[in-house]
């Protein structure tokens, strides 16, 4: 499992300026809704803007603290 | 990653127009985001393949290197790949998934 700020921190680390909002899906913190706000997106497509992300993540992903995302991403406006 | 492996990948990926690589099967998905994927398909009622690889640990890390996307299911659609349903749904919401869909399919119809 991994808390939401150990969440937001990974995020933050690769997108400094993002709003990072994080909610637990299943009450077991490793199945998470995220929403990702970034200037950092602006130009790039739906799916590297989600590859971004996952990068960002992916220790957690791989060491099996997270589970699932469930990922949105826009573009600050 | 060996030659077989992405020999099957890319015959599966060419072979089916929708595909999708999961966790479980069609009748017995075995995550959460499998069963959205199947759902999600389904309600759009083009004929999709899904291949289950939650037990093939070499054929997962060879289909996150062909990608370069970490979470399973992975969508792939007339040999392109897509993500998931993450990407998919903003896709149907603005029209582009149907068009793709469309044209993906036309050579069948006619």
């Amino acid at each position: 499992m991994i808390t939401h700020a150990e969440l937001e921190s990974l995020i933050h680390a690769a997108l400094p300026d993002a709003t990072v909002e994080t909610r637990d899906r299943t009450g077991t913190l490793d199945h998470y809704n995220v929403r990702v706000v970034s200037m950092l997106f602006s130009g790039k497509s739906l799916l590297d803007q989600h590859r971004m992300v996952y990068d960002a993540l992916s220790g957690a992903l791989k060491d099996g603290r997270l589970h699932a995302v469930e990922l949105k991403t826009e573009v600050t406006r | 990653m060996t030659e077989d492996l992405k020999k099957q990948i890319q015959d599966e990926i060419s072979t089916h127009k929708i595909l999708v690589y999961g966790k479980g099967t069609k009748q017995a998905p075995r995550c959460g985001f499998t069963l959205e994927t199947i759902d999600f398909f389904n309600q759009l009622g083009f004929p999709f393949e899904v291949k289950d690889v939650l037990a093939d640990n070499e054929k997962r890390e060879a289909l996150t290197e062909i990608t370069n996307w970490p979470t399973l299911p992975k969508v792939f659609i007339n040999g392109k790949f897509y993500g998931d349903t993450d990407i998919l749904g903003p896709m149907v919401e603005n029209g582009e998934l149907e068009r793709i869909l469309t044209d993906a399919f036309a050579d069948a119809r006619a």
